[in-house]
């Protein structure tokens, strides 16, 4: 029953979405509104067959229907229904699905913003584009990802269950729709860089309608990107957040790429420059999820996260390269109307700032590409087998990322245009005496290493600039009137705390990666090992059977304090333990326990690991605090008007084509 | 009068009296030296050798774990790990360099069980290329402000048709 549903419905999404491109280009063609307001509805019916698929796999994973290949599978008897639920998309052809449903989702808030400019080319252009999209993903369910395959010979009568990875934690109900609420949400943007380009309105316009998208995509990518190395070192017992695999990669290039965006739509919105290199960031984020995509489900890297292996690889890389073929053939047709109205009068400006910041960005995003892909290259190019792991990217990206928390300590409070001297050394001299004491205060405490003190000064010359820039806005505020929150809320305060959740994030990163200790300890019940001040002692060991797994849980008691259970699961149908740590965190460190090994063979003893690394809790606070910003920039502000969508503040006049005044070419 | 004066936020400082110039110069000099001696001594480390332990763990950190995928194995309970962990600090225990460590390791796996590749051969490309990149981005950047600065033209009809309309309107 499912299969026919299923079936059906993502026959229904491919129709209704070739047949709204179809109707969208022939009415684009005869410049017919009528046409236009007629295919925009068809997303509606594309909705309509996401959710009837997901219904479909839904009741097929909850009533445990074997015969579909997926559910025998990924589904069984004994699996806790969350995880069945969530195995929804713990595979490949469940995880195409859920991105189908978040697409044709974005597609209805679009169509329903949209809805009284349907006839607009502009608007027509970008359904067209996103409906496109949709068609490559429904194509994909009907084609080689089909979740609602039924099973070759007889119905089996229990099924494996999720990967054991994916059934551990209630956090696989949060995570993966979080980062697909990233990754497919910079599908508007993008659509909306197409339409700009093929309707030739390169002007300022489309800008305005993309910035939130690109906005709320960011901030559910960055909750996405957090929450999923919380997951990595708090459940999955990989013993860090963050390891530099392929499909950790895959998730943080995007994320690079659009988060220059952010940045660089300021200058041209202001000043009308950098609009090639707007559009090819906008470009390039989407082509980024679907390379990663590519990469990271076609089994073509090892990564720790690869859930599956699956024959879409050539599909997807096909999609990838016809991205970029269009959007690159669309910018040259276009170059001549993309030439900028302005230029830079000196480097010492905002503009130059984000141009440093937009180089970083770049450079970051291709140091983490080419480190991903080498291997692949490196075997191309000369049969060479070789790893590129987390020492190259630490030591690549270390410079890249000093010099983004030096631009974001000096570009918030530097002038557009053109800075004098007096200025600059009004605006930048108390933070950047307060950095000077905090790394002469660290260097004191005995903190040492050039390159974690570089990184504490310069998250504390860009903390306090975030903060004054953040007193200015609250004085400011009081002194006009206006309530004190409407002091955090719009744009630039917004962006002033996502500032400050990122060097959080950066110092944490900085001092859990630098001062980490870690050791491996046999011990018997009752013995005592200690750590960098601290000790543990093992207690014994618990076997708790459950449903769909064995935990052996080992009680270690930390500081004579709390007793802890790091474990060990052992599910039924695969040969790996699945470890799960315990960690108690604290403002300081963490002490992270994992079981290695637990007794066996008649010995009581086991072999427990223990990890002390300093301010780990800060990275997730820090990501809150990102989160939290992100929300408070995309609050509607003073400055919106409302309905029209155009600002209502001063804006560069930049009529379309853009007449060069005054600037040489 | 060029349109950039239009611009609220660039507004030009007054000419500053050179005693509050040099003033201002001394106070970053002052931070520069203040800052340059912190870091001096920060870089330097305890003066101490590092341990035989804190030698191996940042050894192991930099080869892959056999069995594993991507982790290194200084970070994965898996035994393949153990043992490299294990054979790491035996070496440093036996006195040997780090090169002699790797070489061995790379003799007996291959050169993918190195995390960080080596400077020879193609795997010379990972390294260079991005700073080939970076360099040629802000190479380019700074000739094409150089070649566009519009520098101390004078303003054309066009632009005082512009700041004229641009003036009514406000």
């Amino acid at each position: 029953m499912s299969a026919v549903l299923g079936t059906a419905a993502v026959a229904l999404g491919l129709a209704s979405a070739l047949l709204g491109v179809a109707t969208l280009a022939i009415g684009l063609r005869r410049k017919d509104p009528r046409l236009l307001r007629g295919g925009q509805r068809y997303v509606w019916l594309v909705l309509a067959g996401a959710v009837l698929a997901t219904g479909a796999m839904q009741i097929a994973l909850l009533s445990h229907d074997f015969s579909l290949r997926y559910v025998a599978l990924n589904g069984s008897r004994s699996t806790p229904l969350l995880y069945t639920v969530t195995g929804m998309w713990s595979a490949l052809e469940g995880s195409i699905l859920l991105w189908g449903l978040v697409l044709a989702g974005y597609l209805a808030i679009m169509a329903r913003r949209f809805k009284d400019r349907a006839g607009d080319p502009l608007v027509a252009w970008a359904t067209l584009a996103a409906l496109a999209v949709a068609a490559f993903f429904f194509a994909l369910m009907a084609g080689p990802a089909n979740p609602f395959r039924v099973v070759d010979g007889p119905v089996p009568l229990d099924g494996p269950g999720p990967n054991p990875l994916l059934q551990n934690h209630p956090l696989v109900a949060f995570h993966p729709p979080m980062l697909y609420l990233g990754y497919v949400g910079f599908t508007l943007p993008f659509a909306f860089a197409l339409a700009a380009l093929a309707t030739g309105r390169l002007g300022e316009g489309w800008l305005m309608e993309t910035r939130r998208w690109t906005l709320f995509a960011w901030g559910f990518l960055t909750a996405g990107i957090v929450l999923g190395a919380w997951w990595s070192y708090e459940v999955l017992g990989w013993g860090g957040y963050w390891a530099w695999d392929p499909v950790e990669n895959a998730s943080l290039l995007p994320w690079l790429t659009a988060t220059a965006y952010l940045h660089s739509v300021m200058v041209q919105e202001r000043r009308g420059m950098l609009r090639v290199w707007n559009l090819s960031l906008l470009v390039a984020t989407f082509s980024l999820t679907i390379l990663g995509t590519f990469l990271t489900r076609s089994g073509v890297l090892e990564s720790v996260h690869s859930f599956s292996e699956s024959p879409i690889g050539p599909s997807i890389l096909g999609f990838f390269g016809l991205v970029v073929a269009v959007s690159i053939g669309l910018i040259a047709w276009r170059g001549d109307r993309l030439r900028s109205p302005g230029a830079i009068d000196s480097p010492v400006s905002r503009e130059g700032a984000f141009l440093a910041n937009n180089v970083a960005f770049a450079g970051f995003a291709f140091v983490v590409l080419l480190g991903t892909v080498f291997p692949l290259l490196a075997e191309a190019l000369s049969g060479a087998r070789l790893s590129v792991g987390a020492p190259y990217f630490n030591r690549m990206t270390a410079p890249l990322g000093l010099t983004l928390l030096f631009l974001m300590a000096i570009a918030p409070v530097l002038p557009w245009r053109k800075a004098s001297g007096n200025v600059l050394h009004g605006r930048l001299a108390p933070s950047a005496w307060i950095a000077t004491g905090l790394v002469v205060a660290c260097v004191a405490a005995g903190i040492r290493g050039l390159g974690t003190l570089l990184a504490f000064g310069m998250g504390g010359f860009a903390a306090a600039t975030a903060l004054r820039q953040l007193a200015l806005s609250v004085r400011a505020a009081r002194r006009s009137g206006a309530p004190a929150w409407r002091a955090v809320t719009g744009r630039t305060n917004g962006g002033m705390v996502v500032h400050l959740g990122v060097v959080v994030v950066a110092v944490a990163f900085a001092a859990s990666s630098t001062f980490a200790e870690s050791r491996q300890f046999r011990l018997a019940p009752g013995q005592s090992a200690s750590l960098s001040g601290h000790t543990v002692t093992y207690l014994g060991v618990e076997e708790i059977v459950e449903p769909n797994r064995t935990v052996a849980r080992a009680r270690v008691r930390v500081d004579g304090g709390k007793v802890y259970a790091p474990g060990l699961s052992r599910f039924p149908f695969a040969t790996q333990a699945i470890g799960t740590p315990s960690v108690k965190t604290g403002l300081r460190e963490d002490v992270y326990l994992t079981l290695v090994a637990v007794p066996e063979d008649g010995a009581d003893t086991a072999v427990i690991g223990v990890r002390i690394q300093p301010l780990v809790v800060w990275l997730w606070i820090g990501g809150t605090i990102m989160a939290l910003g992100t929300a408070l920039a995309a609050w509607p502000g003073g400055r919106r008007r409302r309905g029209d969508g155009e600002r209502a503040g001063p804006q560069p006049v930049a009529a379309e084509p853009a007449p060069p005044v005054g600037v040489p070419t | 009068m060029r349109p950039r004066h239009l611009s609220g936020a660039g507004t030009t400082a007054p000419v500053v009296p050179t005693p509050r110039r040099s003033r201002r110069a001394r106070s970053w000099a002052l931070l520069a030296v203040i800052l340059g001696a912190a870091l001096f001594v920060g870089a330097r480390g305890d003066g101490s050798p590092p341990t035989d332990e804190q030698r191996a763990s940042r050894i192991a950190a930099q080869i892959r774990c056999p069995t594993c995928r991507s982790q290194s194995a200084a970070d994965s309970d898996a035994p393949a790990a153990q043992f490299v962990r294990e054979e790491v600090l035996r070496r440093v225990r036996a006195g040997e360099s780090d090169g002699q460590i790797y070489g061995y390791f790379v003799g007996r796996y291959g050169e993918q069980i190195r995390l960080n590749p080596s400077g020879g051969g193609v795997g010379a490309l990972v390294w260079a290329l991005p700073v080939v990149a970076v360099g040629a981005a802000v190479t380019g950047l700074s000739v094409a402000y150089r070649r566009r600065r519009p520098g101390r033209r004078p303003a054309t009809a066009g632009d005082r048709a512009l700041v004229e309309e641009a003036l009514r309107r406000e």
